[in-house]
């Protein structure tokens, strides 16, 4: 409550500081001084916004100083694109409450769910200086979003509403409307993702690309230039925001890629017109750039225990926990726990949709999908594999999120070897071979084969436990090892009884995020992908679900897509979220999953702990990683 | 001569077009392509895809095409010197690999001399001191080296490296030299590492150098002209180097058609466990995501070298020794 109060105090003094035009209080970064006074680059007072995002650092988190670089260890040249998601300036983006705000954006008004209207920050630029304005979103609806040529399949999905596509208008330089006919209760969520959803592209630098506004012959030697069959390739290539592999393409982030690849080394160096100042008037981001070493990903653990990186969780697993610690003895890091945001770090998927009609029959039955739920000792699992560190869970949401109910978590996670064998004998599995093993109605002994992509010894281990307490219910289990794209395509194909692999991507929702995890809406949902892929579809590919239980899941989510009010969201997730406990659609095992972090330590402002996963967190994205410092001797 | 030579090049060209079919054939074996990989990966770290997106990229990719006119349209493209594009990369196969090469080039040459400078006085000792203390201890050495798995060596020598030297692990230089314009600090940082990898790939191939030379240089000392050369009173090492030990050396010129592909190409597993910036790990993993036209690319290029090596020792034995005649038709 205290900290509230100050929360407030703070900001109503520092309100009118930041809008009024006395700007005397900033700081010239250090780093930029001397191209500001060679005449390079503006003083910051003309690189920021006259709306300026002023960020507040209170409690554990503390204004610092700006300098020094940060290191970090990535597995492939792809992946510098996680410091776009690391660096998470967003539209509107998630706060470590997971509430949205504005970002980018100095607000932000919605109507119904349908309309809605977006205000730019008044001197927003982007990192080469042009001006930030509604043209470059104009651009993205008119010149990429629905150019036939560009965009084949017509916009994202998370744009077209029931087949209807939105209204775009430019009131002026600063405002963006979009409306659509029924609500949209996507977009927002689109526009803080990870991975978001751009509507928003530098046309200034872009046009030189684009056919409506270049001559043939400069698109041709173009072409030529990049090796590219059209111009439409050429574009796409040059304009790819997400995977920073263009240094030429300005960015809004705090940290821009300065080095071509190919490369074993990427320099990302801080955005001079970034968007965000802290309450002393320094320019974020403190750390004035961010080195990327590639390295194979098997070596990063052992390079972070060699203290070559400042800020690493990526590569690293549960079982190099050891390892760093005994390493933070001799070099200078921390290792933190932090935790998995999935809905169950491993679970089962029973194939509803497998072709064999025996097994069919029997996944489709509750009780026996129960059944196998209450043969899975979790607790041995939890003291074997983890150490007692995680959850026993249902695949379902997390204690930490507002939606959660103990029973979503506790309903058949028991180890009840009874219960089990009873519901069993209640499905006529009552004759058994000479093993033990149950026999189905055709005579074939009960052997479910689960698919795992054979990515980590840990999945088998846990497999095994699992074998052992099915065993004493009679039914055998065997693991059958893949690689991934083999274990999705028999899965795909029916071909899989079942399968095992992290449960839900968000396991920390609000209603506001959407439910479809929770019911067949894409076909890389293990539990039912031909159902999903005909929802995905429209119908033209898979199989229409038939259970009626399923058949209600997809019609929530529906309700879900069209519901007016919070309230009804709420309601919906909480009946799709007991359907899925009733029906165990997929037999969660654990979650609360530790992952240890590693962080340097000058390197200040990293949370203690926190959530590490991409969704909804964008890993370190949601807690600011330009707010991250480091020490005077580091800098 | 020059007939022969003629041969040679003519019938190389329907070797290396089976060859390229085959590479294609095996790379498109397993199940899906690039864009599948690419979708399982991004999917298994939670990240979204945008099917639009992918199916641009299925057309621009040419994957939606027949998979004949893929080979075609790879196969005219290398005739024309176009390597095809990689889609892991989203550049040209040239750009990828040519950064690679000078440094995949440095360490092949100075793993290869080093196993020469090992393997050479060994072989040679043992040869002369047949059955000693000295042949069996320093073979035993080799077949140490030989029999120890080279990623383990490499992960110890990495460890110790650094605890002891404090050198950064893995890699062919310090992060910061990365990129950085050649100094006399980058060449230090360079040397500073390039004697784990030399090391570990080097001690792997000594042993069977040692055996060969071993093995090649005695059945020449048994021969009548040493013992001539002896009885005329010639000095023990004169005589070694000036005849049995030259005319031994037949195997080390047929090994030209294996050395120059291992030159370019590094030794792969070694690379990947130290994560040397040599081609070795771009080769596997364009092979894990089905990167096709780079692995397709990179593996014609090693099957040409491999086919001209040939050609090259060949002709280098032929010259050297008199006894190699040139196949049945060219000597009639």
């Amino acid at each position: 409550m205290k900290r509230l109060l100050t929360r407030l105090l703070l900001m109503l003094t520092l309100a009118p500081v930041a809008s009024s035009q006395a700007m005397d209080w900033l700081r010239e970064t250090p780093m930029l001084q001397q191209r500001v006074d060679a005449g390079e680059l503006p003083a910051i007072q003309e690189r920021i916004p006259q709306d300026v995002r002023v960020v507040n650092l209170l409690g554990d988190q503390v204004p610092g100083e700006q300098g020094g670089q940060m290191r970090l260890l990535m597995g492939k040249q792809k992946d510098i694109r996680q410091l776009v998601i690391y660096g998470y300036a967003r539209l509107v983006g998630y706060t470590p409450d997971l509430e949205l705000k504005a970002d980018i954006l100095k607000s932000y008004e919605v109507v119904d769910n349908r309309v809605f209207t977006l205000h730019l920050r008044k001197g927003h630029k982007w990192s080469d200086g042009h001006p930030f304005t509604s043209e470059d979103f104009r651009y993205y609806w008119e010149d990429i979003a629905t150019n036939p040529e560009l965009s084949k399949g017509g916009p994202s999905r998370h744009l077209v509403i029931d087949g209807q596509m939105p209204n775009v208008e430019y009131p002026d330089a600063y405002t963006v409307r979009y409306s659509w006919p029924s609500p949209n209760p996507y977009f927002l969520t689109a526009l803080a993702g990870p991975a978001p959803l751009y509507i928003y592209k530098p046309a200034h630098y872009l046009r030189q690309f684009h056919a409506r506004y270049q001559s043939a012959e400069v698109l041709d030697e173009m072409m030529k230039k990049y090796a590219k069959r059209n111009w439409m390739s050429v574009h796409f290539n040059r304009d790819r925001p997400y995977k920073a592999t263009n240094p030429d393409l300005p960015t809004l982030q705090p940290w821009m890629n300065t080095t071509y690849p190919p490369s074993d080394r990427f320099i990302f160096e801080r955005n001079p017109y970034y968007h965000r100042i802290d309450q002393n008037g320094r320019q974020l981001p403190y750390i004035d750039s961010v080195a990327i070493n590639i390295a194979s990903s098997k070596l990063v653990p052992a390079k972070t225990g060699a203290d070559e990186s400042d800020l690493q969780g990526r590569y690293l697993r549960m079982d190099n926990y050891t390892f760093l610690k005994t390493g933070a003895k001799r070099s200078n890091y921390d290792v933190r726990l932090w935790k998995a945001a999935k809905g169950a770090h491993l679970a089962l998927f029973p194939n509803l949709n497998t072709s064999d009609p025996v097994y069919r029959e029997l996944l489709h039955d509750v009780r026996f999908r129960r059944a196998l739920s209450l043969a899975i000792h979790r607790y041995e699992i939890n003291q074997v594999v983890y150490f007692k560190l995680v959850q026993e869970s249902n695949n379902t949401v997390l204690t930490e999120s507002p939606l959660y109910k103990p029973e979503y978590k506790n309903d058949g996670i028991e180890f009840d070897l009874e219960h089990a064998n009873r519901l069993l004998d209640e499905l006529g599995l009552t004759r058994r071979d000479d093993r033990g093993v149950r026999l189905m109605v055709d005579g074939r002994p009960l052997e479910i084969l689960v698919q795992t992509a054979g990515e980590s010894t840990e999945q088998t281990d846990v497999l095994e436990l699992i074998h052992d307490s099915w065993m004493q219910a009679g039914i055998k289990l065997y693991t059958i090892p893949s690689t991934r794209e083999v274990f999705r395509n028999r899965i795909f194909s029916g071909d899989a009884i079942m399968s095992i692999w992290s449960g839900l991507e968000n396991g920390i929702p609000t209603a506001d995020y959407s439910p479809m995890d929770l019911a067949p809406t894409s076909k890389y949902q293990y539990q039912w992908p031909k159902w999903g892929s005909y929802y995905e579809s429209s119908g033209k590919s898979g199989e229409a679900p038939e259970l009626p239980a399923v058949r209600e899941l997809v019609a929530l989510n529906d309700q879900w897509t069209h519901a007016g009010t919070h309230q009804e969201r709420v309601d919906i997730w909480h009946r799709m979220l007991d359907i899925n406990r009733e029906q165990m659609f997929t037999i969660g095992i654990v979650n609360h999953v530790p992952h240890p972090v590693v962080v340097n330590n000058y390197l200040q402002n990293v949370p203690v702990t926190g959530f590490y996963d991409i969704i909804p967190g964008a890993y370190f994205g949601i807690y600011k990683p330009d707010t991250f410092w480091f020490e005077a001797a580091r800098r | 001569m020059l007939k022969y030579i003629l041969r040679r090049i003519v019938t190389m060209i329907p070797t290396l077009l089976v060859i390229s079919m085959l590479v294609f054939v095996i790379i498109q074996l397993p199940p899906g392509d690039y864009l599948e990989s690419h979708i399982a990966e991004l999917q298994s770290q939670g990240e979204s895809v945008d099917e639009q997106k992918i199916q641009f990229l299925r057309e621009e990719y040419g994957l939606d095409k027949p998979v004949v006119q893929q080979y075609l349209y790879w196969v005219a493209g290398m005739l024309q010197g176009d390597f095809g594009y990689s889609f892991e990369y989203d550049l040209p196969v040239t750009e990828v690999v040519g950064d690679r090469l000078f440094l995949t080039i440095i360490i092949s040459i100075a793993t290869i001399l080093f196993t020469w400078m090992i393997a050479f006085p060994i072989g040679i000792y043992s040869a002369t001191h047949q059955y000693s203390w000295g042949d069996y201890g320093l073979s035993m050495l080799g077949f140490l080296g030989l029999a120890t798995p080279n990623f383990l060596l490499a992960l110890i020598m990495l460890y110790l490296a650094n605890v002891y030297f404090g050198t950064s692990i893995g890699g062919l230089m310090d992060p910061e030299y990365i990129g950085a314009p050649w100094s006399f600090d980058k060449l230090l940082s360079i040397l500073e590492h390039l004697w784990i990898p030399v090391v570990v790939i080097g001690t792997s191939g000594t042993a069977g150098m040692i055996r060969r030379l071993r093995a090649n240089l005695l059945d020449e000392l048994q021969k009548q002209y040493v013992t001539t050369g002896r009885a005329k009173g010639l000095p023990p090492g004169r005589l070694l180097f000036k005849y049995p030990l030259r005319v031994a050396l037949n195997f080390f010129v047929a090994d030209v058609g294996n050395l120059l592909p291992a030159v370019i190409s590094g030794a792969e597993i070694v690379a990947v466990v130290m994560s040397l910036p040599t081609t070795g790990p771009i080769l596997l993993s364009s092979l894990q995501s089905q990167d096709m036209y780079l692995a397709g690319s990179f593996l014609m290029f090693l099957a040409l070298l491999t086919v001209v090596g040939v050609l090259v020792s060949d002709i280098a034995l032929a010259l050297l020794d008199p006894r190699i005649r040139l196949g049945g038709a060219a000597s009639k």
